[in-house]
């Protein structure tokens, strides 16, 4: 009796209740520029995502900001204010959609900024594509948002694949240094999500490219892990090379305090994007993450000239601190968003999202240009920023070679023999 | 071979912390028949004081065990009293209690949100990636430790409960509260000090996941369901049970990956749960009443 209650508050918790949605008609704004253009966003402002959706937060505003100090946004030669209306899902899945729903339905928002996680970016986005209005997020990575045949659904985080091919291209050059035995071992660990899905893809498909690589564990593992010994084990009986895991930051602590506990130690050790922020090194101290290898869509690193300089200068006059890429992305987000309604020149959705479609901008982004390519679903598709943690604390760029201020160093000096 | 005792070894070390979830929500079942779905909410309250006393205060987490538990048989007591005493006994009660408690835990979580926000945080001593060698094989000084105080705590449970007065008064009433109250127990006193124990459980059990873990608000939810599938394995109310219970699922769990992918790992204790209310109700070696 109390198992069939508790399971049933248990469902409770965790199930959230699909909302019920129905399509409207597109705008009927076509051809008149108003005299403010409101942009409708969620974000997690509390919840279990609240610092992330406060970073987001932050790169929306200044871009708001930047845009209003200059007198507006240009639409068909008037200068227009923008709004940001911006509401907090809480990090709940039906939240975001619900208040999608009613900043699209009944706020009648120009066009939408999107939410921070897949999960959420994914709900929310079929409301923007049912409401047929332009959506720009910078906190959904997942391929899978990408690649279910929507048209009005645009995101500028590179997919996970390419934070896996990235890592890899380094790991390459070091191998065609000699410095790692080929064909090289590798394990790949990763968690059982469309991040980690993506990122397995990526070590795959490189793999399968180069034949230099050869996988001898693929394991996944479900978030929140209390005990990741019997992975572990057969990583070090599969005497892996390269142990390449995806993983949030509580499993990368826990699983990472259980290999350095039990004396592992790879030639090279990633745990996808986890390894820089502050955190990690916090729970795990410096020597813990030593080499660690790791990849993100930005760094304040690469910003010492042009458009970089002027973001990361401007963010850190308004807030005080530097940027991180949560910022940059959703920074991006919003001034794509504001490119596109220009060169639209009108707040008629069909033409912003055909904008967004054709953009093709400078950007703080690697690669230094942004673009939703309609091969990849609206996904736009940059190289990651590869770094390296070092003894010193410091963690430089090793990879794409033009924005590198490191070499890197492979194998990790911190195994014996 | 050698791959199988590791593991094994890993499997034991496992159980302990297993263990040491479980108690607390075995005890307060066992003499109560109340399930505190607040449970996985005081294990998180406990991480986080554990990581408060070691980041303001630098106490080792294993010392603040003892500070950590006082203070949580307080507030358990506390609940008993203000809460838990109100609902009504037996069947009807059951589903009142579990809405209360659940409603209780999300006020915690909530409030762990408002102090602490959603941030992961870890408590990371000098010893964190300590190692100890065991038959060869290289173990996390931690999961040793925890392991030996969950041993520790099972037996002064054990102790308590068959060599005490007021251990032999709640096995008594746990067979039959009217019956003790007839021959003069306070059975209301027992309950209130039954739920203090159970609480300062969580408690330990917290301070234990925190040398272990990284955690936020959230966590809690993972351990409260393993801790009730430890409870039906063992036998509802049996703490000797409870450990076996633990070993057994830690057992499955780390043992599945040679049969199922690892991401259904955590899966299979749920699955040994189903066939276990389904075959063998009463659990794998426990019997209904606490001993």
């Amino acid at each position: 009796m109390q198992v069939a209650a508790l399971t049933a508050v248990s469902a409770m918790v965790v199930a959230g209740c699909a909302p019920s949605q129905s399509s409207s008609d597109t705008s009927k704004d076509a051809g008149t520029v108003p005299d403010k253009i409101v942009i409708g966003s969620t974000l997690p402002l509390t919840g279990a995502e609240s610092k992330t959706g406060g970073r987001y937060k932050q790169g929306y505003e200044l871009a708001f900001d930047e845009i209003n100090k200059a007198g507006g946004l240009e639409v068909n030669g008037k200068k227009v204010k923008v709004e940001l209306k911006l509401l907090d899902d809480t990090s709940d899945q039906a939240k975001a959609v619900n208040l999608a729903q009613r900043l699209i339905t009944s706020d009648k928002v120009n066009a939408f900024l999107g939410t921070y996680s897949t999960s959420l970016v994914e709900a929310q986005s079929t409301v923007a594509e049912q409401n047929k209005i332009p959506y720009v997020n910078g906190g959904g990575a997942a391929t899978s948002i990408y690649t279910k045949g929507y048209k009005w659904i645009f995101g500028t985080l590179a997919p996970v694949e390419n934070l896996a091919t990235n890592e890899m291209e380094w790991i390459d050059e070091q191998q065609k240094a000699g410095k790692l035995p080929k064909p090289a071992k590798v394990a790949i660990v990763w968690e059982n999500t469309s991040h980690g899905k993506d990122f397995r893809k990526g070590i795959q498909e490189f793999a399968k490219k180069t034949g230099s690589y050869q996988v001898v564990v693929d394991e996944s593992f479900a978030l929140d892990g209390t005990d990741f010994s019997a992975v572990l084990n057969k990583v070090e009986a599969a005497k892996a090379d390269l142990f390449m895991v995806d993983a949030h930051l509580p499993d990368f602590i826990t699983m990472h305090r259980q290999y350095l506990s039990s004396g592992m130690c790879n030639k090279i050790e990633t745990y996808g994007a986890r390894g820089t922020e502050a955190d990690a090194k916090k729970a795990l101290g410096q020597k813990g993450v030593d080499y660690i290898l790791s990849a993100v869509w930005w760094n304040k690193q690469l910003g010492d000239k042009g458009l970089n300089k002027k973001f990361v200068d401007s963010f850190t006059g308004k807030y005080g601190k530097a940027p991180e890429w949560y910022q940059a992305v959703s920074y991006e987000a919003a001034r794509s968003l504001f490119t596109a309604i220009t060169n639209a020149k009108s707040v008629d959705k069909t033409k912003v999202r055909d904008a967004l479609s054709a953009i093709d901008i400078d950007s703080i982004l690697p690669g230094g240009k942004l673009s939703f390519p309609a091969d990849k679903g609206g996904q736009a598709s940059y190289p990651f920023v590869v770094q390296q943690n070092l003894p010193d604390g410091s963690s430089p760029i090793v990879y794409p070679a033009d924005v590198a201020n490191g070499r890197g160093t492979a194998p990790n000096p911190g195994c014996k023999g | 071979m050698g791959q199988v005792l590791a593991l094994a070894i890993s499997a034991v070390l496992l159980a302990g912390f297993y263990a040491s979830m479980a108690y607390g929500l075995g005890l307060i079942y066992g003499v109560l028949r109340v399930v505190n779905l607040a449970h996985g909410g005081m294990i998180m309250a406990a991480a986080y004081l554990s990581w408060v006393l070691f980041t303001r205060f630098s106490i080792d987490p294993y010392l603040a065990i003892p500070v950590v538990m006082v203070v949580f048989f307080f507030v358990g007591v506390a609940m008993y009293k203000g809460l838990v005493r109100h609902l009504p006994r037996g069947a009807a009660g059951g589903v009142q209690s579990l809405l209360l408690l659940f409603g209780v835990w999300l006020v915690i979580r909530n409030i762990a949100y408002l102090l602490f926000t959603g941030d992961d945080q870890a408590v990371r001593t000098s010893y964190s990636t300590a190692s100890v060698p065991i038959f060869g094989n290289s173990y996390s000084l931690n999961r040793v430790l925890v392991f030996v105080i969950s041993l520790v705590a099972v037996s002064v449970l054990q102790l308590w409960l068959s060599r005490t007065y007021t251990g032999k008064a709640v096995r008594a009433v746990t067979e039959n509260s009217d019956s003790s109250t007839l021959v003069g127990i306070d059975v209301e006193r027992l309950y209130a000090l039954t739920f203090g124990v159970g609480t300062a459980l969580a408690g330990l059990a917290g301070v234990l996941a925190s040398t272990l873990f990284a955690f936020n608000p959230s966590f809690g939810s993972g351990e409260l369901l393993k801790s009730f599938v430890i409870i039906v394995l063992g036998g509802l109310g049996s703490v000797v049970g409870i450990g076996i219970g633990a070993l057994v699922l830690s057992f499955a769990e780390v043992f599945a990956i040679y049969a199922v992918p690892s991401y259904l790992t955590a899966a299979v204790g749920f699955v040994l749960l189903v066939v276990v209310l389904v075959v063998r109700p009463s659990g794998l070696f426990g019997s209904k009443v606490l001993r």
